[in-house]
């Protein structure tokens, strides 16, 4: 099966003193029908790489496939690939109608077609009775929608979205992702996704791609990103994690950096190099007695649905055990407590710097 | 009681806008509209006496026998006016657009650097500049020599005294006032717009037409109004460039107050230029409203 979109040893440097080079050798199949998310700090290259795909930029290297068909010179109007702006860019001088009509209209559909089409997808986003108001008489939520309408009336082969719930606030952010999710599956059209929010990430996508300075770190579905980040980079850019530089002493044992031992998964490295381990908080466990290592609670971070508890090592350097609270609210260990962190081995993961 | 000291005092707010529409614009106007009703002087000025003479002149002669009959000869010089304007607006439009969508497109810094060269006209006496067009236009101008130089006419064209002649010198002179104000309104287009649009199978041109032209439209209109209005009453280009022939309103008004000595005729011209423009805003404005202010898509 060819990818819908295909990226091999693409690159783009912006020119400039020094030049940027927003993307470096990105290799990338994109799957059809998948719910692609390009996830990564700010000026990481996100955007440049959208923009390559919709045609905005051209690039400096490399190759561009959009189902096998070679598009990295193609302008945006000839590749069937729309995108859901971050800011929308609605069309202020239009109606909410034809604006969602626009793309339809240039693709020489006649009016009538056009308009049916327009409004069957402004009822798939459930602002049927909108139609007739301009862009600037909507709520930011319901331009957005009118912006995915926009961009999905014309049925492209592939759907790019730029952050395009970054602009609303927390619930209707919440209700927008099922709502991506359900046009997604619906109507079947590739999405590329791009978010620095690693929850939203982990929540919509098929998979993921992390990128950081250009390059494209890991890509995998989101419980592997998560579970088993290739690196300290991506380990430390989705969800928290305690790290720990250690000393291999063979077999599943490790010597922390402070002395204490650890014990973990097999690893390949040779006895007495050094690597860097890793657990999510929510794995380790807090215990008043008992087999692990002990500290003392020296910070509370309540979250909700869960609690933060800074440990300060005996043995020097501190960790994060998050956990849930009693049943009945209240927390495991109060600030100066005496505890033990108990770390399952299934938990520890080995990671390159 | 406090809604009524608002209102004064809004009104009172309103006190020196309203001095400086009433001196600068209504009394001057009011002037000319006296003037137009009264019989013209021996040296210029008016005869303190009721007059609709000036307002018949526009349309009648008395011919030898003492009789009105119609003489269309000003309504002639109004169509040409109303004729040349139109052209010069529409030459200013050709020429601005492109220029401020390009100088729209500039990074910041060299936009107000390319505004200012657009300005630079304005520094030199308007006479001068126009009659540096003389030199260009004339038999022996540039624009002839060159032609014959190269071999591509052997006789030159007449290109002086004539309506294109005054056209150009009108284009020429009014262009800035076009391209301001289309510049300004595609200054504050959203320019991610242009790129939604060539997303939705736009090319270009499509996307000039769907997006950037109506967005660009309120300073359009500006600069077409800006451009009309003076281009209809000017002089200097059509005593200059048009010579005796092509006279224009303006030229005629001009001619009124100095040589003819004949000021109510002169008033009541510049009467009936001002009701043309008035009555080209009142059918643009009520056109604009039927399409509910926006263009058609
Ligand atoms: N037109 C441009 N000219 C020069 N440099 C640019 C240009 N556009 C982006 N860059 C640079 O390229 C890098 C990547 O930018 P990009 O916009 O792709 O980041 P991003 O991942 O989308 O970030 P954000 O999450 O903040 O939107 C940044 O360092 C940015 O400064
Ligand atoms: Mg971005």
């Amino acid at each position: 099966m060819t990818s819908a979109i295909g990226l091999s040893g693409l690159q783009k440097t912006y020119p400039g003193a020094p030049p940027v080079r927003a993307l470096r050798n990105a290799d990338l199949a994109i799957n059809d029908n998948e719910f692609f998310t390009l996830l990564g700090p700010s000026g990481c290259g996100k955007t440049t790489l959208l923009r390559l795909m919709a045609g905005f930029e051209v690039p400096t290297g490399g190759k561009l496939t959009l189902f096998g068909e070679d598009i990295a010179h193609l302008p945006p109007e000839k590749r069937p690939i729309n995108t859901v702006f971050q800011h929308y860019s609605l069309f202020p001088h239009m109606t909410v109608l034809e604006n969602v009509a626009f793309g339809l209209k240039r693709l020489h559909k006649s009016d009538a077609e056009a308009k049916q089409v327009a409004q069957q997808m402004l009822d798939l986003v459930h602002l049927a009775d909108f139609g007739d108001r301009k862009p600037g008489q909507l709520s930011g939520g319901q331009q957005q929608r009118v912006a995915l309408a926009r961009a999905l009336a014309p049925q492209p082969r592939v759907l790019l979205l730029d952050e395009p719930l970054s602009a609303l606030d927390l619930k209707l952010r919440q209700s927008m992702r099922a709502e991506l999710k359900r046009l997604q599956r619906e109507t079947g059209i590739t999405f590329v996704f791009v978010t620095h929010d690693q929850e939203e990430a982990l929540a919509m996508s098929d998979r993921i791609a992390v990128m950081s300075q250009g390059e494209i770190q890991q890509v995998g579905d989101p419980a592997t990103i998560y579970e088993f980040p290739e690196n300290r980079f991506v380990a430390e850019f989705i969800g928290d994690a305690d790290f720990f530089e250690a000393e291999v002493l063979g077999g599943t044992e490790y010597k922390l950096s402070n002395g204490a031992l650890l014990t973990g998964p097999r690893t390949e490295a040779a006895i007495g190099s050094q690597v860097t381990l890793f657990f999510r908080p929510e794995k380790a466990e807090l215990k008043q007695s008992g087999s692990g290592l002990p500290g003392q609670v020296s910070e509370i971070l309540y979250l909700g649905n869960s609690t933060d508890y800074v440990v300060d090592l005996a043995q020097g350097g501190a960790l994060t055990v998050r956990s849930e609270n009693h049943k009945d609210g209240t927390a495991l260990a109060d600030v100066g407590a005496d505890v033990v962190v108990e770390i399952d081995p299934a938990a520890v993961r080995v990671v390159t710097t | 009681m406090t809604s009524l000291r608002e209102t004064l005092r809004s009104h009172l707010a309103l006190i020196p806008a309203t001095a400086t529409i009433t001196i600068f614009m209504v009394l001057p106007i009011l002037i000319i509209l006296v003037y137009s009703f009264l019989a013209p002087g021996d040296y210029g000025g008016g005869k303190p006496e009721f007059s609709t003479n000036a307002y018949q002149r526009l349309l009648f002669q008395r011919d030898l026998f003492d009789q009105m009959v119609f003489d269309p000869a000003y309504l002639k010089i109004a169509f040409r006016s109303v004729w040349i304007a139109v052209v010069s607006v529409v030459g200013c439009l050709l020429l601005g657009f492109p220029v401020a969508y390009y100088i729209a497109c500039q990074p910041e810094e060299r936009r107000n650097i390319f505004l200012l060269l657009i300005t630079i006209p304005f520094w030199t006496n308007l006479l001068v500049r126009t009659y540096c067009w003389i030199l260009v236009l004339r038999d022996t101008g540039l624009v002839n020599v060159g032609l014959m130089r190269m071999g591509l006419i052997d006789e030159p064209l007449t290109l002086l005294y004539t309506e294109g002649a005054v056209a150009l010198g009108l284009i020429y002179t009014y262009v800035p006032f076009m391209v301001l104000p289309i510049y300004a309104s595609l200054e504050r287009m959203d320019r991610r717009l242009i790129e939604a649009a060539r997303d939705l199978y736009s090319n270009r041109w499509v996307a000039l037409r769907y997006v950037v032209i109506p967005l660009a439209m309120p300073g359009i209109i500006a600069g077409a109004i800006l451009v009309f209005i003076p281009a209809l009453g000017a002089f200097i280009a059509p005593d200059l460039l048009g010579g005796g022939k092509n006279l224009m309103l303006g030229s005629l008004v001009q001619l009124q107050f100095s040589s003819a000595r004949n000021w109510p005729f002169g008033s009541a011209l510049a009467m009936v230029i001002m009701a043309m423009v008035l009555m080209c805003l009142f059918f643009y404005a009520r056109s604009a409203k039927k399409n509910g202010g926006g263009i058609k898509h």
